[in-house]
């Protein structure tokens, strides 16, 4: 061994020499670092209308709660668009280009939506800072969510929560929520300065510091990061609501139900392969995690991944992603649509639980049931995502002798007499606001509270029955779901589009002869 | 492509007359003040359409009593067509105010008239009050009603104004109502469109009195121009989504973004260039050369659509992002050239 060793040690002292010269030559060579973000103070009149923070420090995002974890604006030409992970992350990029989270800051109606708040008020455009902090967090980073903007558009600001907001990511605040996410798009420029494209396979530390860093790992495998955005509250800041009016809060419904007691996170059933099949495993009680993580995103809105819809889907969404093309626009939201309408089936139950006679008739009561939601039924912005029973009864001719809440069908409107789980949002007149107008809210009420996880309500009706009357009588009662009110496009979008509802739950029975 | 574009935006310019770039600042800032007045006569214009067109609708309403019922079944065609000329003048005088609402809201002396016209609130708000009170024709004062183009005109000729429907009215002849098919307040729409020709007047007078300056033409500048994709979305949109703006806009939107961003062109070639090619011959060529584009893809998407071509929802998208980039690319130039010389751009 010695002898081998004595034998070898020239060659390896000159190959070591060799490669330290190397080393020393690519230091010396390779471009230094460019420092990374751009001072606040650099991005040309960018407006800061609502002031310093109690400690004097400046909020350039405010009112939305996201943060920069340098403190610094970030640099859009240096930052990756999507389409750009998507050349080596294919899956997951074709994945989340058919989600919601691709469009979340394309989505006409959200746009034309945000426009109508903004010209509530002169600072209107910095106050859109609220919503833009979920929708645009590139845009937000990179000063451009201001009246006067100054920063040139990028391929990766149009893409709403797009891959680098997640996944460079390191603190959540999910009880205050409003966006209150913490983003190192610092990492996604430094990143820039190492091996790109497939020269990155031989030297992935870059990569790997920037998008695989403990924090963010950590706070990828759980709700927080979630909730971040998806719990949301008005105050003085971004409404007229002179005390908290809690807007959205489906992660402390997470929090406090089955759900999060057993481990079940958003990303379980949100983010699995086969979101319907993981919630079925989960409602009979089978914990397993899914087999592998997809980017879709799955959830409620069933309208803005409606094929159906043709051409109108394809403007709704805002046009092509960069990186996508018509045919795979057509397929990955036909996927997107057939998952969602899937999932949206494994949510509720409706339940007749009985009929008793009363003097005037009958009284039906019926149990609607949170199955499969780890939220409450409904959540979200509850303004516009309702949910409402239909119920029909015939008698032994087949004519019918009641109904409720048919007429939203029927008539393309809301039906003020269904029962319905609605928010209201108030002005500071007490008059109500459809266009979901949350600069101008000052109270939110609900019509109907939730349903939490795991819960039902019994909703009670008593039906007259007319004399002639002739059982037997059979009821048929469906419960719908829609995410948004035909009133907010009108408003906002100046269009009479129809908002196709979707039935989540169905039943019909032949009441018995003696409930007469 | 980039040739054809770029000759059909020359072409373009020629015919409107507005390429030439202003020798000196002042000759520029002068021409941009004749712009400006030159949009306010056609706003009066416009408003004085409104006027007329509210008191023949008002005259129906009167012949009937003040019945709007009985008005609409024996006169129906002859107010629905009011109530679609009150649509297109409130959208040719919106727009005619668009193309200056920059200089206008920019300029000390005009600001309140950007509320009292297009900005403001009504005195039940907290801030922006627009500060005026509106006579009607039946002697009823409304106190600070807000802005009339946006508080007042605009929800009573779409029929969002509840509280001054008088009438559904089946307005297309489809056979339905549909939202916005309604007869409004006819005592309503003549004193809002009275008062839109009294304070568009207004406005004239103190803008005959303006001293221009560049800080109001670098405003007007970066307020109007990225206003192009909104104008490409409700072309879009009227091609795709139909709805209400399809059947009352009288003419293509594109028509609107040609006159506005050939009036932002201008604005920039006259007053705004001889400033930054002074010390930055660079960003000013790149700066020009983003408008001749931006024309450019205006002026050829016109002409594709008079002659008949039709777009697939993804191109309309895309010539729509296209003309929001060039417009942003442009403005945050122009930006950056406003900081440079120490620009205070009005909000």
């Amino acid at each position: 061994m010695k002898t081998q060793f004595r034998y070898h040690i020239r060659p390896l002292a000159l190959a070591a020499l060799a490669a330290a010269a190397g080393l020393g030559l690519y230091a010396a060579l390779a471009p230094a670092p460019q420092p990374t973000g751009v001072a606040l103070a650099a991005v040309p009149y960018y407006s800061l209308p609502f002031g310093p923070d109690e400690t004097g420090e400046d909020r350039p995002f405010w009112p939305s709660r996201m943060q920069s974890a340098t403190g610094r604006m970030t640099d859009p030409a240096r930052l990756p668009s999507s389409a750009e992970c998507g050349s080596c992350h294919r899956t997951e990029f074709e994945e989340w280009a058919g989600s919601l989270h691709a469009a979340a800051d394309r989505d006409l109606i959200y746009e034309a939506t945000v426009d109508a708040n903004v010209d509530l008020l002169r600072h209107g455009a910095e106050q859109g800072r609220f919503c833009e902090g979920c929708h645009a967090p590139g845009e937000m980073l990179a000063g451009r969510v201001t009246r006067h903007v100054a920063v040139p558009p990028a391929d990766a600001l149009t893409e709403g929560v797009s891959c680098i907001a997640c996944h460079t990511a390191t603190h959540a605040d999910p009880v205050e929520g409003n966006g209150a996410l913490t983003l190192a798009y610092d990492r996604a420029e430094a990143e820039r300065d190492g091996p790109q494209g497939a020269a990155l396979l031989a030297d992935p530390r870059a990569h790997l510091a920037a998008y695989g860093a403990p924090d963010t790992t950590k706070l990828l495998a759980g709700s927080e990061i979630c909730g971040a955005c998806h719990t949301e509250a008005y105050d003085l800041s971004m409404s007229r609501a002179e005390t908290r009016q809690d807007v959205q809060s489906t992660f402390v419904e997470w929090r406090d139900s089955w759900y999060a007691r057993n481990g079940v996170t958003c990303q379980d059933c949100h983010m699995a392969d086969d979101p319907a099949a993981q919630v079925m495993a989960l409602r009979e009680g089978r914990l397993d995690k899914p087999a592998r993580y997809s980017h879709r995103f799955i959830g409620a809105n069933h309208v803005m991944t409606d094929t159906s819809l043709g051409d109108t889907l394809s403007v709704l969404r805002g046009g092509l992603l960069p990186g996508v093309d018509r045919d795979l626009n057509q397929a990955t939201l036909a996927e997107q649509a057939r998952q969602t309408t899937e999932f949206l089936r494994t949510a509720a139950g409706l339940e007749l639980r009985g009929t008793t006679a009363t003097a005037e008739g009958l009284h039906v009561e019926l149990a609607v049931q949170n199955l499969g939601a780890g939220h409450n039924l409904p959540t979200g912005v509850n303004d516009q995502k309702h949910m409402w029973l239909e119920i029909h009864l015939t008698d032994a001719t087949g004519a019918e002798i009641f109904r409720s809440g048919g007429d939203a069908e029927r008539l393309g409107v809301e039906d003020p007499q269904a029962v319905a789980w609605l928010e209201h949002f108030l002005d500071n007149k007490g008059q109500r606001i459809t266009g979901h107008l949350t600069f101008a809210t000052a109270r939110v009420e609900w019509v109907r509270k939730p349903i939490p996880p795991r819960g039902e309500e019994l909703v009670g009706y008593d039906i007259p029955l007319p004399p002639d009357a002739q059982g037997p009588f059979r009821l048929t009662a469906q419960l719908h779901y829609r995410v948004a009110l035909p009133d907010l496009i009108y408003q906002n979008l100046r269009r009479t589009l129809p908002v196709p509802s979707f039935t989540l739950a169905e039943l019909s029975a032949d009441l018995p002869e003696q409930a007469r | 492509m980039q040739a054809i574009r770029t000759m059909t935006a020359l072409a373009a310019l020629f015919a409107l007359g507005s390429a030439a770039q202003a020798a000196t600042e002042a000759e520029g800032l002068a021409e941009v003040k004749a712009f400006t007045l030159e949009h306010n006569a056609a706003l009066i214009a416009e408003a004085q359409k409104m006027q007329a067109t509210a008191e023949g609708y008002a005259a129906i309403i009167d012949a009937h009593g003040g019945d709007y019922a009985k008005a609409w079944e024996a006169e129906g065609p002859k107010l629905a067509t009011a109530v679609k000329d009150l649509r297109a003048h409130w959208l040719a005088a919106s727009n005619q105010y668009e193309t200056i609402e920059g200089i206008v809201a920019g300029i000390p002396s005009t600001a309140k008239y950007d509320l009292i016209l297009d900005a403001g609130n009504p005195g039940t708000e907290a801030e922006d009050v627009a500060e005026y009170d509106l006579t009607l024709p039946d002697g009823t004062v409304l106190e600070r009603p807000g802005s009339l183009f946006h508080s007042i005109t605009e929800p009573l000729f779409w029929g969002t104004d509840e509280a001054h429907v008088k009438q559904a009215a089946d307005l297309d002849g489809d056979g339905q109502t549909g939202r916005g098919e309604v007869l409004f307040d006819a005592n309503l729409a003549v004193g809002a469109a009275r008062g839109m020709v009294e304070w568009a007047t207004a406005l004239e007078t103190d803008m005959k009195a303006w001293e221009p300056n560049r800080d109001d033409a670098f405003t007007a500048v970066v307020t109007m121009t990225p206003t192009v994709g909104d104008y490409f979305g409700e072309w879009k949109e009227s091609q795709f989504l139909g709805g209400d703006s399809a059947a009352f806009v009288a003419q293509s939107r594109l028509v609107d973004v040609t006159g506005i961003m050939s009036g932002c062109e201008r604005m920039y070639r006259s007053a705004i260039s001889p400033v930054v090619a002074a010390d930055d011959p660079a960003l000013d060529s790149s700066i020009s050369g983003g408008f001749e584009e931006l024309l450019a893809l205006i002026a050829d998407t016109r002409g594709r659509e008079e002659q008949g071509d039709t777009f697939s929802p993804e191109e309309a998208d895309a010539l729509g992002a296209e003309a929001q980039d060039l417009a942003e690319r442009i403005v945050a130039q122009v930006l950056q050239a406003a900081a440079k010389h120490g620009v205070d751009i009005k909000s």
